[in-house]
């Protein structure tokens, strides 16, 4: 399978009469994208604003992040049972707004997730104060309306503002064109003698509202663990179901650019031998937790695998997946090494994890959710700047009244994602 | 008909919605903490969780409800010990917070009522498994 991402680099976002991209600005027509994203019965007032890089603005809440991607040559189409059809994608030629972000914003319950600051102090905690963003503001038709149809439209309205962009500019000449092979298990069993087989096991929230993953617009919860070209996940094939605990719930644009994904093709062939990707999910049940953990490593072990990345997705129980699946590798003697997060109170002395085992002896952590932050006021909010009060990671009282906000890292989106799209760090000086 | 399950909870919500002739429901009315220890304190006795007793991606203090399905005790009473430990590590990841633990009764009603409504949600496709809604 071959897939080929033509790069349109986007450094501003300016309004303009036809959604188009030109000398690095995407000019977006406004009324446009209002009507595309208002044809939704349960979408009520939507607004769009845009944000960039640098600017004295914060979005607030935030629920999902989207790269602009459209499919211009080859099978099916980006977002796959979700604004496309269910064809399998993966391969052929995918446009990329790089740079773009579409980031969807409102409340869907009463308390709330997800802060990107563009400037100031904030910024440097999320990647996502260094896209172009196009911002859609949503509110439901009515008051009352049921929560899973309205998380439905919101998921809906971020993926479909994001193809459109995309659309709107596949006539354009790419900047750069990245190219990424992945053999079948065939030609995969073969290929690299003498490297080690490293598979990469990907877990997805999926709980229930809010806390949920969707595969090929299927709810991940009702799957059992799967195996999954990692080109299919460039084309959104994985799809968040929003947020709770905007730090570590992966957004889809986390997914698109998973740099787990990306670090593992540059090692293939090189260090190892990247033979795949199983996609499994993180239930309540402890039944379910059992048994994905054990069929994941089970499809590790069919495939002959001698090591396997695994990512978290969230904390809490699916710390208790990642342990899980953790020791039942190492017990088939699959090496493994985990990515997480931290949530060690706010002193950073508390227990990280909730859950660990003597096998998970190769950790890396993406840093504590419960480290205190204090946000400077800025010039612009778009969204509603009184959420801060009831957000995840915050507490009320959190807002101040010059429109500051004192909060844990677990309050800004993507902060400390178990992807590793972060810009947290540790450096050897 | 006996019951075959147990809900331990302090969410009125699932105390209304989730009736059912094979389910014991415990409405303990307190902190999310007091539902953790009562399930615990059942596991002792021989009940063997079915759902995780942390929540995903939210702290102890940040949800005032806490809801969790067992299966009842067995006759023997014989404490299933990986139970036992979920609980356990539960309890330790509550207590580490517990000076901040909200109660409902401190929450307007707006925002109590979503919280209840989302700790039900978390809940749904369990009870939906084991055929309680």
């Amino acid at each position: 399978m071959k897939l080929e991402l033509h790069k349109i680099m986007v450094k501003r976002l300016v309004w303009g009469e036809a959604t188009t991209v030109r000398d690095g600005v995407l000019y977006v027509n406004k009324q446009e994208l209002i009507s595309l994203i208002s044809e939704d019965e349960l979408l009520g007032k939507v607004d769009v604003d845009l944000a960039m890089p640098g600017e004295s603005v914060r979005i607030i809440p935030v629920k999902d992040v989207v790269e602009p991607r459209w499919k211009i040559h080859g099978k099916g189409q980006v977002f796959p049972g979700l604004v496309s059809d269910v064809e399998t994608v993966g391969s052929g030629r995918t446009l990329v707004l790089s740079g773009a972000a579409v980031v969807t914003a409102g409340k869907i319950v009463r308390f709330q997730e997800g802060i990107i600051d563009m400037s100031g102090p904030g910024a440097a905690y999320t990647p996502f104060s260094e896209t172009c963003n196009v911002v859609l503001l949503l509110e439901p038709a009515k008051d009352g309306m049921d929560k899973h149809d309205y998380e439905t439209a919101c998921r809906t309205a971020g993926l479909k503002a994001a193809a459109y962009l995309a659309r709107c500019c596949k006539s354009v000449k790419a900047d750069k064109i990245v190219a990424y092979n992945h053999a079948d298990i065939k030609n995969a069993m073969w290929g690299h003698p003498g490297l080690p087989k490293v598979g990469y096991i990907y877990m997805l929230q999926t709980q229930g509202l809010l806390h949920d993953t969707y595969l090929y617009g299927v709810d991940v919860k009702k799957i059992l663990p799967t195996l999954i070209s990692p080109l299919e996940v460039m084309d959104g094939a994985i799809v968040s179901g929003n947020c709770v605990s905007a730090c570590d719930k992966n957004s889809t644009y986390s997914h698109q650019n998973n740099p787990v994904i990306e670090e593992m093709f540059k090692r293939h062939g090189r260090d190892f031998n990247f033979v795949g990707i199983i996609a499994t999910n993180e239930n309540v049940t402890l039944a379910d937790k059992k048994r994905s953990s054990s069929y994941a490593v089970n499809l590790a072990h069919m495939l002959g695998l001698d090591g396997v990345i695994i990512t978290e997705e969230g904390f809490g129980n699916p710390d208790a997946d990642l342990i899980m699946n953790c020791w039942k590798a190492e017990q088939l003697g699959i090496k493994t090494a985990l990515l997480t997060d931290e949530y060690a109170g706010q002193d950073g002395a508390s227990q990280s994890l909730a859950d660990s085992c003597p096998e998970g002896d190769a950790c890396v952590t993406a840093g504590n959710a419960n480290e205190v932050i204090v946000l400077p006021p800025m010039n612009k909010v778009i969204g509603v700047v009184e959420e801060a009060n009831v957000i995840a990671g915050g507490w009320n009282g959190s807002l101040a009244a010059d429109g500051g906000i004192t909060v844990e890292l677990q309050a800004i989106t993507g902060s400390t994602s178990e992807l590793g799209y972060t810009k947290l760090g540790a450096y050897t000086i | 008909m006996s019951c075959s399950y147990v809900l331990f909870t302090n969410n009125p919500v699932i105390q209304n919605e989730v009736i059912n002739d094979s389910l014991k429901i415990v409405f303990i009315g307190g902190t999310p903490l007091d539902v953790l220890k009562s399930a615990r304190d059942s596991v002792h006795l021989g009940a063997k969780l079915l759902t995780h007793p942390l929540y995903g991606n939210l702290r102890p203090h940040q949800q005032p409800y806490r809801t969790i399905l067992a299966a009842k005790e067995n006759e023997a009473q014989k404490c299933d010990f990986e139970s036992l430990s979920f609980m356990e590590k539960a309890i330790e990841v509550y207590e580490s917070c517990c000076d901040r633990l909200i109660l409902p009764e401190d929450l307007p009603e707006l925002l109590r009522r979503d919280y209840a409504f989302v700790d039900f949600e978390l809940m749904r496709e369990s009870f939906s498994r084991y055929r309680l809604i």
